[in-house]
């Protein structure tokens, strides 16, 4: 029996799924994906430097922060550019602020949907509009949180290697901090309502990777560790993980030690929970979870939990900024040197990686991008291998209704993927 | 009778999808606009298919980079009375056509290294595959923009009266971003492409003290050679078309250049 889909809506990018099964057995379970190719990596060959966060953050409509952070500081690494604690803190209130509008859009909009039965948005946005209201008043204020720092929100400006172009306004720093607390509240609200939702009980045990660093929940920085205990630094990246293209396939998978592993907010509540801000910290502890835990489908779970501790985190940040001198984040005169350089951050999907190479003038002479959904890929097969022989026995319909949830469970961004 | 409520399409090609997030992100005021259309394909918010009936309004964002999106792009068109080139990357080539200034089909080398079965054409707007009726410019688009044209563009598809789709006022970037307080990047020795394209988009770009790169087009008296000749003193003339490179701005400078 073949199982195809031709098309996942709901998700960013364009995919469809191919299985076949012979005799209850799942043979092979795979994505069939029909993004083109930008050659994002190639054009920015030849670029002088300051291009490449435009340029690069255009990868995604749904996560350029992250794109334009881990380019800048892959390029301050490489020409060892050094930048103020306070940029630091004000990029990670701006990485922040995309991890709660990017989950707010995929747990509410992209995929609660798939476990009330829904067939779509209108009907969901109908018989539930007070939560509507909260997930989007929850979404526009991670999405405000980017436009005050970055000036705008998809494609924010800025930004640059060294700093900030321009120090953001402190009275619309204050007005984010005073918003806090109602979102906070209307965060936890919403938290309760999706306590309730049934997620299928389904578990398969997998390897989860993610930035970790001591005292922190990190996200902005780090070094890259596992469930397995395994720790490294960023620079022995490429060292561990290992790009791999098979022929015709326009994504390069990722495999640690020859094997699949997870990515994004299931991986960083399993290996950082212990850092999570009070709020968030009660409310993954209600949800009653044995650690590790090991259903995918709590992905949606741990992106709640993140966006009650991103909420507590950027107004605490934020607080400490405003007692700072802002105009420190302003860009001061650097050094254009040759060098290489590596750097990765939390995107809301998972750790993103990034390493260029510049000669002596800054022109690029080289570029990497390993994506968080290139790394998850091969993770999603096997764990829908597995899931798909517990619905084998469901009708034709409901089968793909149910493997097009699980698939969007897991937040896949085939822009990035690709780029 | 009261008027049937329009159909609209969005359709993403090959692309990362910012302009429809742009509509997205306006929340309540495009669910508004949502309440009082028919959204047919709309990707991002539904799973079932559209029956493939006609269409007023369709609006294609994104690069025909596969042959699936062309095919895509020219079954739209059949569907649809207005077709809507919505964004950069539709109307003009986006980042990824950076590739046709350079490397070409070879920039495929620096990313794969079985290149054998993998569709890598020359980046080329819509236009040249389908007929286009108007253009929701800029690298995103302007979400206010598009709420005050869509009115007009679905009058002429259900009226019919090609008059009524609109035109974007030729006014540079400049005007709003004077209107917005900034001071003026070019008196700084900063480059900025302001004064040649096409404003809009409130300055969003000048107003985070980043010059205007281009990303929403030429304006139809911008003067390309005005413009080179002012920014020669804050850089080479390389410096400038790699500039214009990034939008796909160079090859509508050229062809400017030839014109005049």
């Amino acid at each position: 029996m073949n199982i195809k889909i031709n098309h996942i809506a709901k998700i960013e990018g364009h995919t469809g799924f191919m299985a076949s099964v012979l005799q209850g057995d799942v043979k092979s379970a795979r994505f069939e994906v029909q993004e083109g190719i930008r050659l994002i990596e190639g054009v920015l060959i030849g670029r002088h430097y300051p291009d490449m966060p435009t340029v690069a953050q255009r990868i995604c409509g749904i996560c350029p922060v992250v794109h334009n952070l881990t380019s800048i500081k892959a390029l301050e690494a490489a020409m060892g550019v050094v930048v103020t604690e306070e940029t630091k803190k004000l990029r990670t209130v701006m990485e922040l602020g995309q991890l709660i509008h990017s989950h707010a859009l995929h747990l509410f909009f992209l995929s609660l949907a798939d476990f009330l039965d829904m067939d779509n948005d209108i009907q969901l946005i109908k018989e539930y509009p007070e939560e509507t209201k909260k997930a989007i008043k929850i979404r526009e204020y991670g999405m405000e949180i980017v436009r005050v720092i970055g000036g705008r929100v998809v494609h924010p400006l800025t930004n640059e290697v060294g700093g900030f172009k321009k120090a953001p306004d402190a009275d619309e720093l204050r007005k984010l901090v005073a918003d806090s607390s109602e979102v906070l509240k209307l965060a936890l609200e919403l938290g309760e309502f999706f306590k309730g939702i049934k997620v299928p009980e389904f578990y398969r045990a997998t390897e989860y990777v993610c930035l970790g660093k001591t005292g922190e929940y990190a996200i902005y920085d780090g070094e890259v560790i596992s469930s397995e205990g395994f720790q490294i630094p960023v620079a022995e990246f490429e060292n561990n993980f290992h790009e791999l293209q098979k022929q015709t396939e326009v994504i390069k998978r990722v495999e640690h030690e020859g094997k699949s592993y997870m990515i994004g907010a299931i991986a960083r509540i399993n290996n950082s929970r212990n850092k999570l801000r009070p709020e968030a910290e009660k409310y993954l502890a209600s949800l009653n979870w044995i650690f590790p835990d090991y259903n995918p489908f709590h992905n949606i779970l741990s992106q709640m939990t993140e966006v009650i501790h991103c909420i507590e985190e950027s107004a605490k940040l934020i607080k400490e900024l405003l007692h700072s001198d802002l105009n420190q984040v302003v860009t001061k005169p650097y050094e254009i040197k040759e060098g290489t350089g590596v750097a990765a951050v939390e995107a809301p999907r998972g750790t993103l990686y990034y390493r260029v190479e510049v000669d002596g003038k800054g022109y690029i002479k080289n570029v990497n991008i390993i994506t968080p959904t290139a790394q998850f890929l091969s993770n999603l097969e096997d764990d829908v291998a597995d899931y798909l022989k517990e619905i084998l026995d469901l009708g034709n319909k409901d089968r793909e209704r149910r493997l097009r949830g699980f698939i969007r469970a897991y937040d896949p961004c085939i822009s990035c993927a690709v780029h | 009778m009261e008027k049937p409520k329009p159909k609209i399409a969005i359709v993403s090609l090959t692309s990362c999808e910012g302009c429809q997030f742009v509509l997205l992100d306006m929340g309540e005021k495009f669910f508004s606009f949502v309440n009082e259309a028919d959204m047919v394909d709309f990707r991002l918010i539904e799973d079932d298919e559209g029956p493939g009936m006609d269409l007023d309004v369709v609006l294609v964002e994104g690069n025909p980079v596969t042959e699936e999106n062309i095919k895509t792009l020219k079954q739209v068109r059949k569907r649809a009375k207005i077709l809507v080139a919505m964004g950069n990357c539709a109307a003009m080539g986006g980042v990824p056509e950076i590739k046709n200034y350079h490397e070409g089909a070879n920039t495929i080398k620096h990313v794969y290294k079985y290149i054998q079965g993998i569709y890598n054409p020359e980046i080329k707007e819509i236009d040249n595959f389908v007929k286009v009726d108007f253009v929701l410019p800029g690298c995103p688009i302007n979400g206010e923009e598009f709420l005050k044209y869509m009115p007009f563009l679905i009058e002429a598809a259900q009226t019919g009266d090609f008059s009524k789709v609109p035109i974007i006022p030729d006014q540079p970037i400049c005007v709003e971003c004077k209107a917005a307080g900034n001071k003026c990047l070019l008196l700084e020795g900063k480059p900025c492409f302001g004064p040649m394209i096409l404003g809009g988009c409130n300055a969003v770009c000048p107003t985070a003290r980043m010059g205007c790169q281009g990303c929403r087009g030429l304006r139809p008296k911008g003067n390309t050679k005005a413009m080179r000749a002012a920014l020669k003193k804050f850089m080479t003339d390389e410096q400038f078309d790699n500039t214009t490179e990034i939008y796909g701005l160079r090859d509508d400078i050229e062809a400017r250049e030839k014109e005049n």
